[in-house]
């Protein structure tokens, strides 16, 4: 059974008296253990697509299923849940919160979850290790470049175990050396722990290294390969 | 979670530090305004109430029945061996047995409308304001003597001089006029024209001779050491009653009722301009939380993502306002008792903006104000600020919770 399946899905936004079509008529299933980039142009549907798989909106038709969970029919309490359990989120711009420190914010979802300090405490300082930013635990935020805090918000994304980790344009603050390090690191972790990353770009530098790679443009699937980064 | 809740809302509080600032600086100065204030009234009402009781009807009052609201002259007791009772109780400061006839006083030159009062002049000097300011050869000599001392309006208005004579008339017991001759020992100035026009005091004994009546009294008038002494010696006072089924006792507010009334309005008033001030310090808040939530939109937004549910947003916008009241309660508090402190121990000096004696309510109001402190009353307010910052919160909290994580992230 695929981990996400997305099936028959539009998307339609009201603005002003127009109707914009964001997603029109798109499928997909996503195996679990997948490293695949949501490719295409500005405007081509990609963010919406990572919205509606992390239940951060809802489709104006057509099923999604995570984990065989049939999330439309969820309420917001339920998804707040079930975001908080089964997914992780790494934004463009980081969004890290800024007073909190590096180990602070990377262990927010576990707060989240109510799991015990000393849990949370090694489980990021252990995280930190393996993304190479031991050491800045303590700093906050505005101390870190770009990079860092972006590892930061990895290990965020990481700490409670997701299901699928869902990256929109993690790379587009950063740059290129940076962007195709932090992408190497994903892959790694990929490879390392089964992890199922979903992550939207439109750098051919950065959709290169996917291992799968879902065009899209003007919210239709154009196309769905397999590449060979490795 | 709690702990990092309360934590990251900490942090939170001062991440614009001098919005912050400013608005627990307007929340502590409201503080500090209204209990400096309240304090400051409950010291100018408990030195009114104090002259009040002590020149009146004392603390507790023990009549006759109605008199307190009738003034009957008829409604006279014999104290027996109660004023000696009352007076051995534990916070009785002095007992003032008094004896009140309506009466006319006449001069060779002019007659006034006066009201004799026969009083114990010891207990008397002790206990009542205007007599203390008097020299030993002012004051009345004995109980029955005709030594009479008189305000100073009415001495100007008979065109008497101290020493010299002048008769005074009531009605007797028995419905007769009665006439005596009282020689004027001393002169007192109360302030209050009424009183200071009419007042004759005279002992006690010989105002009861005049009326017919020996021994015979309207009012004992209990001074307490503490006013708040009342709740502990009223029900006393009225076990010592039992055996004189005629005889009441009532506490100040009854028997000057004027003076309770004043002080109640005007309390009243001022409790009307303390709930605006803190209304505006809560709009302020509101302002304050709004704008710190408005500008954390996207911070929110990320927050839902995550799996945060509303309950914990709105648990972190309560907590900053939380925060926010509790620290302004206590630095409140803090200036609070600094200006209660300056209030008390140099008071305010009106005698430059006000005439040397005004009269409120019935008595004479000091021209040196000064504050008493009420601790309970100042911690209950700082109490109150603290859920009032949580009710200023509620709105923008809400705001908070409202924005779909998908909008929100949107936000720059």
């Amino acid at each position: 059974m695929p981990l996400v399946q997305l099936v028959n899905i539009n998307k339609t936004y009201q603005l002003g008296n127009q109707q914009i079509h964001a997603v029109h008529d798109f499928s997909l299933s996503i195996d679990r253990g997948d490293f695949i980039a949501l490719a295409g142009p500005s405007g081509s549907g990609k963010t919406t697509i990572l919205n509606l798989i992390g239940c951060l909106d809802k489709p104006s038709s057509g099923r999604i299923e995570i984990n065989g969970v049939d999330v439309a029919q969820r309420s917001a309490r339920q998804l707040s849940d079930f975001r908080l359990r089964e997914l992780g989120f790494i934004f463009q711009s980081y969004n890290l919160i800024p007073v909190l420190t590096a180990l602070e914010n990377a262990e927010f979802t576990l707060m989240l979850q109510g799991v015990p300090k000393a849990e949370r405490r090694s489980r990021v300082t252990d995280l930190f290790r393996q993304l190479g930013i031991a050491g800045l635990e303590e700093r906050r935020p505005n101390d870190l470049s770009g990079g860092q805090q972006q590892r930061v918000a990895i290990a965020r994304a990481m700490a409670a175990n997701p299901q699928v980790i869902l990256a929109d344009e993690p790379t587009a603050n950063l740059d290129s050396h940076t962007a195709i390090e932090l992408l190497d690191l994903m892959r790694r972790l990929n490879a390392e722990q089964g992890i199922t990353f979903i992550f939207s770009s439109h750098d051919q530098q950065v959709i290169f290294r996917a291992r799968r790679v879902v065009r899209l443009k003007d919210g239709s699937l154009q196309s769905d390969s397999l590449e060979s980064a490795e | 979670m709690t702990v990092k809740l309360f934590r990251l809302a900490w942090r939170n509080v001062w991440r614009n530090r001098r919005r912050s600032l400013i608005t627990l600086a307007a929340m502590s100065l409201s503080v500090m305004l209204v209990q400096g204030s309240h304090n400051l009234s409950v010291g100018v009402y408990a030195q009114m109430i104090d002259n009040g009781v002590r020149a009146g009807s004392g603390h507790l009052s023990v009549y006759v029945g109605d008199y307190a609201r009738s003034r009957d002259e008829k409604l006279t007791f014999h104290r027996a061996d109660l004023q000696t009772r009352i007076a051995a109780l534990p916070g009785v400061a002095q007992v003032a047995p008094r004896l009140y006839l309506p009466g006319m006083a006449q001069s060779s030159r002019e007659s006034r409308g006066i009201l004799l009062t026969g009083v114990d002049p010891e207990v008397e000097r002790v206990v009542n304001p205007f007599l203390r300011k008097l020299g030993a050869d002012e004051m009345l000599r004995s109980i029955d003597g005709r030594d009479a001392v008189i305000g100073e309006k009415l001495l100007r208005e008979l065109q008497l001089k101290p020493g010299q004579k002048f008769v005074v008339t009531v009605q007797g017991r028995d419905g007769e006029l009665a006439s005596e001759l009282l020689r004027v020992r001393g002169v007192v100035r109360t302030g209050m024209r009424d009183i200071d026009g009419s007042l004759v005091l005279v002992g006690r004994e010989r105002a009861a001779k005049i009326l017919g009546v020996p021994d015979a009294i309207h009012e004992l008038a209990v001074i307490l050491v503490q006013a708040q002494d009342d709740v502990t010696v009223y029900p006393q006072v009225v076990a010592l009653l039992g055996p004189h089924p005629g005889l009441r006792v009532v506490p100040w507010e009854t028997a000057m009722v004027n003076l309770a009334n004043a002080i109640k309005f005007d309390y009243a008033s001022q409790q009307v301009i303390f709930i605006i001030i803190l209304l505006i310090v809560t709009i302020g808040m509101v302002n304050t939380v709004l704008m710190s939530v408005l500008e954390r939109m996207r911070e929110f937004g990320v927050m839902r993502a995550l799996g945060a549910t509303s309950r914990v947003l709105v648990t972190l916008v309560l907590t900053e306002a939380l925060l926010l009241g509790v620290v302004a309660a206590l630095f409140g508090t803090l200036l609070g008792s600094g200006l209660t402190w300056y209030l008390a121990e140099v008071g305010i000096d009106l005698r430059d903006y006000i005439a040397a004696e005004i009269e409120f309510g019935g008595v004479v109001f000091e021209p040196i104000i000064r504050a008493d402190w009420d601790w309970v009353w100042m911690g209950k307010l700082a109490l109150w600020v603290i859920p009032l910052s949580v009710f200023a919160a509620l709105y923008p909290a809400l705001k908070a919770v409202r924005i779909a994580p998908v909008e929100a992230m949107r936000q720059v």
